[in-house]
């Protein structure tokens, strides 16, 4: 499948644009209206994180498929990318109700939550990529 | 396989069955398959065992076509792995036993024969094996798919009220599902109250019932109210025990009272006539 | 983009339509507060029936704004959240545990009587 955006993140209009890409691309995926909703909220709290940590960024959505017992399996993988300065410690990132920002610390452990796969590489001074996948069901 | 090592197999090869069959019919008497009628039995064994002597003719990928075949012949009529891995096990056995039982090996050409043997039929067992599993695995996706379809429905006893009644266990998965089913069902019932009945389920651990509550507080979200009922004693006592806090939404022990309770939340009463 | 607040008797009526965008959903905060302010309004049903997604700044939003109105003397009931929005907020953790909520405009405005005749 060659399903595949970019959508750039340097303003609050590119946390719009990302998760109208990412519910358009759940929607052709054939992903139901709970999973729509939970990739779209996940992607804005990535492009979120962009905007607020490193400033700008993308989010590159795609199709993507794996073989499995019973079949092909599809999902759409999300992947945020960000030259910012990194997140220090990944552990304290993704416990409940940490934040920097004054908002309800439920953004990365909650992505976390919505999503089926969760990886996150982050180097200080450098920047971080997170991706995740969520698996049609 | 060296030609020598095919042709000395192949001169053992009466004996071999006879001394085989003997050997795995004790082994089914001490195991396995009492249900299977003798002829079955008997028929089985003797292709299975000239099936294992035919692969050493057979070129690789026509060897492994065969063993499908049969495997897949015999997983689907319930016979056991073990039945095949113990009687390769046998085989290997009682050939190696025969092949060193009259000094017919050299002994410096000994090793290397068993080594031949042993890649042969470990070969095979690894083929089996793999087939199996992959039955199972098979098996269990459709499993799970039938699962799935037992989904819970939303039944809207009255007006404003809905009941859903849950049975079975509850998986993580199996959560979501019904978590979905559940709101979608009181959108499309505007439903003020349901009640969730739990008489059906077996077990409340701290698992189940975290997935009771976070659909308890969907529900909320969503501008209905929940009502926990069917909880028997012993799930009363297991949530209790576990320290589960189900304080912060409504209980009630039986599908009757709780409808009370949800006509009474809509200002509305059962009356005799 | 600014959200439109609605006046009937006591209440404000605010349905939300379009796709949240962090500024517009800070406007909305301080518009509804003023319009608060400047009516007196006992009590305010925001409907988020067309709403597909919210994400914790949105949700942060919505609660601060919840508490905001309450000090001001004025009950929120948040109506037609959807079953998806519903269940991606209980995934991320965010119960919204005091906010009052109905099904619909009409029984969130019930619900508002009846919290106000209590």
């Amino acid at each position: 499948m060659s399903v595949q955006s970019n959508v750039e993140v340097h303003s609050e209009w590119g946390i719009v644009s990302a998760r109208q890409a990412g519910r358009n691309l759940a929607k052709e995926l054939g992903f139901g209206g709970v999973d729509q909703a939970r990739i779209t909220t996940a992607i804005s709290e990535l492009a979120r994180n962009i905007y607020l940590y490193a400033e700008k960024g993308e989010i590159v959505l795609e199709g993507i498929e794996k073989k499995e017992a019973g079949g092909v399996h599809r999902g759409l993988r999300i992947v945020a990318k960000d030259q910012g300065p990194g997140i220090k410690s990944v552990r304290e990132v993704m416990e409940d109700g940490y934040t920097t920002s004054g908002g309800l610390g439920a953004g990365l452990p909650g992505v976390k939550r919505l999503m089926d796969e969760f990886d996150i590489d982050s180097i200080t001074g450098e920047g971080t990529v997170i991706t995740v996948v969520k698996w049609l069901r | 396989m060296q030609p020598s090592v095919i042709e000395m197999i192949n001169s053992y090869r009466d004996e071999v069955i006879a001394q085989w069959k003997k050997e795995i019919t004790q082994v089914q008497e001490g195991e396995f398959n009492h249900t299977v009628p003798e002829a079955v039995f008997n028929e089985t064994n003797k292709e299975f065992v000239e099936l294992i002597l035919h692969t050493l003719e057979l070129k690789q990928n026509e060897a492994k076509e065969h063993l499908r075949s049969f495997t897949e012949r015999l997983i689907h009529t319930g016979w056991p792995l073990s039945y095949f891995t113990k009687g390769l096990q046998v085989f290997r056995r009682v050939l190696l036993e025969l092949m060193t039982s009259n000094d017919a090996l050299p002994s410096k050409k000994v090793y290397e024969t068993f080594s031949e043997v042993e890649s042969w039929i470990d070969g095979i067992i690894n083929q089996l094996v793999d087939e199996y599993s992959g039955s199972w695995e098979n098996t269990l996706h459709l499993q799970k798919l039938a699962l799935k379809e037992l989904s819970a429905p939303l039944i809207p006893v009255f007006e404003k009220i809905s009941v859903m009644p849950l049975v079975g266990t509850i998986d993580t998965e199996r959560a979501k599902l019904i978590m979905e089913s559940l709101l979608e069902g009181i959108i499309e019932h505007r439903s003020q109250v349901v009640l969730i009945d739990i008489t059906g389920v077996p077990v409340v651990d701290t698992m189940v019932a975290h997935h009771i509550i976070q659909a308890a507080e969907a529900v909320r979200l969503v501008g209905a109210k929940c009502i926990l009922v069917g909880i028997r004693p012993e799930i009363a006592q297991t949530i209790v025990n576990l320290g589960i806090d189900l304080g912060k939404f409504s209980t009630k022990s039986s599908l009757r009272k709780g409808i009370e309770s949800g006509l009474e939340l809509t200002h509305r009463k059962i009356v005799s006539v | 983009m600014r959200i439109p607040i609605l006046k009937l008797n006591r209440y404000l009526l605010i349905s939300i339509q379009v796709d949240l965008d962090d500024q517009t959903a800070l406007q909305f905060q301080e518009d509804l507060l003023n319009k608060i302010h400047q009516e007196g309004s006992a009590g305010v049903v925001i409907d988020l029936t067309s709403v597909e997604m919210i994400d914790s700044f949105i949700a942060k939003v919505l609660g601060d704004v919840v508490e905001m109105s309450n000090l001001m003397g004025a009950r929120v009931v948040l109506t037609g959240i959807q079953p998806g929005v519903a269940i991606t907020l209980i995934d991320m953790g965010i119960m919204l545990e005091e906010v009052p909520t109905a099904l619909d405009l009409e029984q969130g405005l019930e619900k508002l009587q009846q919290e106000l005749e209590a």
